[in-house]
C-alpha cells in the first residue's frame, strides 16, 4: 500500500530525509519514531504529495504520488497532531464537509454510524466541536478516514497531548482499522503507544532509517533500548 | 465540493458574531438612508412641482406687455429629478435646480442643495449610494478577509488538501458563500428601492430597466471586491496581514484614487474662473450685433445689409420691426458666444472625464460611480445635457418672441404689446433626459473597464488559487 524507494528530500544544503526505503502493507501499522527533525513528518508530507522529492518515489496504492498527486489522495486519510477542524460546526457537519471535499455524501445515518465507530458518544455528535477536547477531535479525524474507506493511513504525532485513556481508545480505534485491512503509518515520538499498536517499527535519526524492527519480536525494554542507542543517547542505569 | 463549501461557509458566517452584528449594522443603516432620501425626495419633487406651475402663472399671466420686456422678465427651467437619484444622489446636490431663461444671457444653474445647507453639511449625508458604494465593499473586507487565511490558521487546510479536492471548486464555493449575502442584501435592497420608486406620483417616469440595470452594475462592483479580498486572503499567510492589506485596497479603491482623480483632472484641464469666463464672454460678445445697440459698426453693418436685401432706403420701409430683427440677430450672435464658451468647458469636461477613466484601472468605484450616477440621470453629463437643452428653449423663446415683436410692430415703435393670451402660446419646457440605452452607449468605456475587473481579478483569483 506504501512504498518509497530511495526517497529523499533536500533543503538546499540540509537533508531532510536520506535515500528512504519503506514499505507498509494492507493490515500493517508502521510506526516511524525519532527526535524532532529526524524525518518523520518531512516523509508524511511527501507521500502527502505536499512537497516534491529531491529524488527516489512515493507510492500509494501502487501510484505515484508525486506524478498522481490528486489520485492518491482518495486511497488515504490523513490525521494531523493537532486536528483542527470548524469550531462553530458540529461534529457531523465537519464530517459531512470533510467527506464532501473527499467526493462522498453521506446520509444523516451514515455520519452518525461512522462517529460512533470512531468511538465519539452519540450526544456529542452534534454539538460544535468548538467545546470538543484533542481526543474527542481525533476520533471525528478517524471517522473522516472511516466514511472515505481510506486504505492509507498517514498520522502525525497523533497521541501528543492526548490523556492515558484517550490515548488507549485512540490505539483501540487503530487496531480496529488494522482488521479492516487499512495500512497506516504513524509518527511518533511515543515509544510505548508505538509498541502496543505497531506491526512494524523503524527508528530514524537525521533524515535516515537506522532501525526496522518487527513489533511482535521486540519487548517495550528492548525498544526502549534500540531507540536510545540509534539516537547515541548514554543509558542510564 | 461548490455546494458543500459555500453552505459550510455559510453557517460559518452566520454563527459567528461579528457577521450578524455587521449584518445589522448595514440594514440599519440602509433602512435610515432610504428612508432619509426618500423623504428629501418627496420634499424636493413638491417644490419642483409648485415652483414648476407657479413660474409657469407667473408667465403666463403677464397681461399685455412688450415681448422684450417679458424676455428680460424671463422664466425658469426646472431641471427634474428623477426617480432613480433616490437611489444615487450624484452630483445633483451641487449642480444646481433651476435656470433663469432671460434674454442676451446664458445663466447657469442655480440654487443648489448645498448652498441651502450648513457648514456641518461637511461631514456628508446618510444616502443610499454612500452605503452602496462604500460600506457594503467595507462589509465585503470584513466578511472576507480571512476566508483562506483561517484555513491556514486553524491548521485545517492541511486536512482539506489531503482530501483530495479540486482547488477551484473549493475556491469558488468559498466565493459563493461571500457573494450570496452581499448578492440577497443588494437584491434585496433594489427590490424595495423599485417597490418604493414605482409607488410615487407625478415624478417622472420609474423605470424598472434602469434600476436592473443600476442593480447590475453594483453587483459587478461588489464582485471585483469580493474577487480582490478573497485573492489576498488566498495570497497572505495571516488573518491580520489579510484584513489590513484588504482596508488599503478599500481606502485606495474608494477614497483615495477619486480623490486624486478629482485633483489630477482639475489640475491637468482646469476650468477658467468664473471671472475669466464672464470676461471671455464679454469680450466676443464685443465682436458681434448687440440687439440693444442701433449706433455700433455691427448694427449699422447689419442694416446696411437688410436694406439692400429688401430693395428699400429706410428702416421704416422694412415690412417688419426691424429693433426686433436687430435684436434677433443680436440673440443669434450671444447664443454663438455661448455655444463657443460653454463647448470649451464641455471639452474640459471631457478631459478631465478621460482621465477619471484612465485612473478607473486602479480603482473599480470610477466606473461603478459614472454608471450609476449615468443611470440615475444625476451625472454631470446629463446636467451639460440638461443646461444645453434649457439653452435651446432659451433661444427658441427669444426667436418665438422677437418675432411676435417683429412682425406686430413697424420700425422704432417701442410702445407695442403683445396680447395678454399671447403668453400662453409659448411652449412649455420639457427635459427628456438620455434614455437607458444611449447612457450605456455612452458609457461603453466605464462598461468595458468594470468588465475588465470584473473578469480579470476573477481570473486572476483563480489561477493564483492553484498553488494554496
Amino acid at each position: 500500500m506504501i512504498i518509497t524507494n530511495n526517497l529523499s528530500k533536500h533543503y538546499g544544503n540540509h537533508v531532510a530525509l536520506d535515500q528512504l526505503d519503506l514499505q507498509v502493507k494492507a493490515g500493517e501499522i508502521y510506526c516511524l519514531l525519532g527526535a524532532n527533525g529526524a524525518g518523520k513528518t518531512t516523509t508524511i508530507n511527501l507521500l502527502l504529495g505536499f512537497i516534491a522529492p529531491t529524488s527516489g518515489s512515493a507510492f500509494i496504492n501502487q501510484l505515484n504520488v508525486h506524478e498522481n498527486s490528486k489520485a492518491t489522495k482518495q486511497f488515504l486519510a490523513y490525521i494531523p497532531e493537532n486536528l483542527m477542524l470548524y469550531p462553530s460546526l458540529s461534529a457531523r457537519e465537519n464530517l459531512d464537509y470533510f467527506s464532501g471535499i473527499a467526493g462522498k455524501k453521506l446520509s444523516k445515518s451514515e455520519t452518525s454510524n461512522f462517529l460512533e465507530e470512531a468511538g465519539l458518544q452519540t450526544e456529542a455528535i452534534d454539538k460544535r466541536i468548538s467545546s470538543f477536547s484533542k481526543g474527542m477531535r481525533q476520533k471525528v479525524g478517524i471517522a473522516i478516514a472511516l466514511a472515505k474507506d481510506a486504505k492509507v493511513l498517514l498520522l502525525d504525532e497523533p497521541t501528543s497531548g492526548l490523556d492515558p485513556k484517550a490515548s488507549n481508545e485512540f490505539g483501540q480505534l487503530l487496531q480496529k482499522l488494522r482488521e479492516k485491512g487499512v495500512a497506516t503509518l504513524m509518527a511518533t515520538h511515543d515509544l510505548f503507544r508505538a509498541k502496543e499498536v505497531a506491526t512494524h517499527i523503524g527508528i530514524m535519526k537525521d533524515g535516515q532509517l537506522k532501525q526496522q524492527l518487527i513489533a511482535s519480536d521486540i519487548s517495550l525494554q528492548a525498544l526502549e533500548k534500540a531507540y536510545l542507542e540509534t539516537m547515541s543517547y548514554q543509558i542510564l542505569a | 465540493m461548490i455546494a458543500n463549501t459555500f453552505f459550510k461557509e455559510t453557517k460559518e458566517l452566520f454563527r459567528e458574531g461579528r457577521v450578524r452584528i455587521a449584518f445589522i449594522i448595514v440594514v440599519l443603516l440602509l433602512s435610515l438612508a432610504i428612508g432619509i432620501s426618500a423623504r428629501q425626495y418627496a420634499n424636493v419633487n413638491a417644490q419642483y412641482e409648485t415652483a414648476k406651475s407657479s413660474e409657469r402663472a407667473l408667465w403666463d399671466n403677464q397681461g399685455e406687455k412688450n415681448p422684450h420686456s417679458a424676455a428680460h422678465y424671463g422664466t425658469y427651467a426646472f431641471k427634474p429629478k428623477y426617480p432613480l437619484s433616490l437611489v444615487d444622489q450624484g452630483v445633483d446636490k451641487y449642480t444646481g435646480t433651476s435656470i433663469f431663461l432671460e434674454a442676451h444671457k446664458r445663466n447657469e444653474a442655480q440654487f443648489s442643495a448645498a448652498t441651502d445647507q450648513t457648514g456641518l453639511a461637511r461631514f456628508g449625508d446618510l444616502t443610499p449610494d454612500f452605503i452602496l458604494l462604500f460600506v457594503i465593499p467595507l462589509l465585503i473586507v470584513l466578511l472576507g478577509y480571512n476566508s483562506f487565511t483561517k484555513e491556514r490558521e486553524m491548521g485545517t487546510l492541511t486536512l482539506l488538501k489531503s482530501q483530495g479536492g479540486t482547488n477551484w471548486r473549493w475556491v469558488l464555493g468559498k466565493w459563493l458563500a461571500l457573494f450570496f449575502p452581499i448578492f440577497a442584501m443588494t437584491t434585496i435592497l433594489f427590490l424595495v428601492a423599485g417597490v418604493l420608486l414605482s409607488g410615487l406620483k407625478d415624478f417622472g417616469v420609474f423605470s424598472w430597466k434602469s434600476l436592473f440595470a443600476m442593480y447590475l452594475v453594483f453587483l459587478a462592483y461588489y464582485i471585483v471586491f469580493i474577487n480582490l479580498v478573497l485573492l489576498i486572503s488566498a495570497r497572505v499567510k495571516k488573518s491580520g496581514v489579510s484584513l489590513v492589506a484588504a482596508l488599503c485596497i478599500w481606502i485606495v479603491a474608494c477614497l483615495g484614487v477619486p480623490k486624486a482623480a478629482s485633483n489630477i483632472a482639475e489640475t491637468k484641464h482646469p476650468y477658467p474662473t468664473r471671472q475669466e469666463f464672464a470676461a471671455n464672454v464679454l469680450a466676443d460678445k464685443k465682436e458681434g450685433v448687440d440687439g440693444h445697440n442701433p449706433w455700433s459698426k455691427e448694427a449699422k453693418l447689419l442694416e446696411e445689409k437688410v436694406l439692400k436685401e429688401h430693395g428699400v432706403d429706410s428702416l421704416h420701409q422694412l415690412p417688419f420691426n426691424f429693433d426686433a430683427y436687430r435684436m434677433q440677430k443680436g440673440e443669434e450672435h450671444e447664443a454663438e458666444v455661448y455655444f463657443k464658451h460653454y463647448n470649451y468647458l464641455k471639452n474640459q469636461f471631457s478631459n478631465q472625464s478621460k482621465v477619471y477613466k484612465s485612473l478607473a484601472a486602479i480603482s473599480p468605484y470610477l466606473p461603478t460611480r459614472f454608471l450609476s450616477m449615468s443611470i440615475a440621470h444625476t451625472d454631470y453629463a446629463t446636467h451639460w445635457d440638461f443646461a444645453d437643452a434649457a439653452e435651446v428653449y432659451r433661444i427658441e423663446t427669444q426667436k418665438f418672441l422677437n418675432d411676435n415683436f417683429a412682425q406686430n410692430s413697424e420700425y422704432g415703435n417701442w410702445e407695442y404689446q403683445a396680447e395678454a393670451s399671447f403668453w400662453q402660446s409659448l411652449p412649455v419646457f420639457e427635459y427628456n433626459p438620455p434614455e437607458l440605452q444611449e447612457i450605456m452607449v455612452k458609457n461603453t468605456s466605464n462598461l468595458f473597464i468594470l468588465g475588465i475587473w470584473l473578469f480579470g481579478s476573477f481570473g486572476v483569483l483563480l489561477l493564483s488559487t492553484k498553488t494554496i
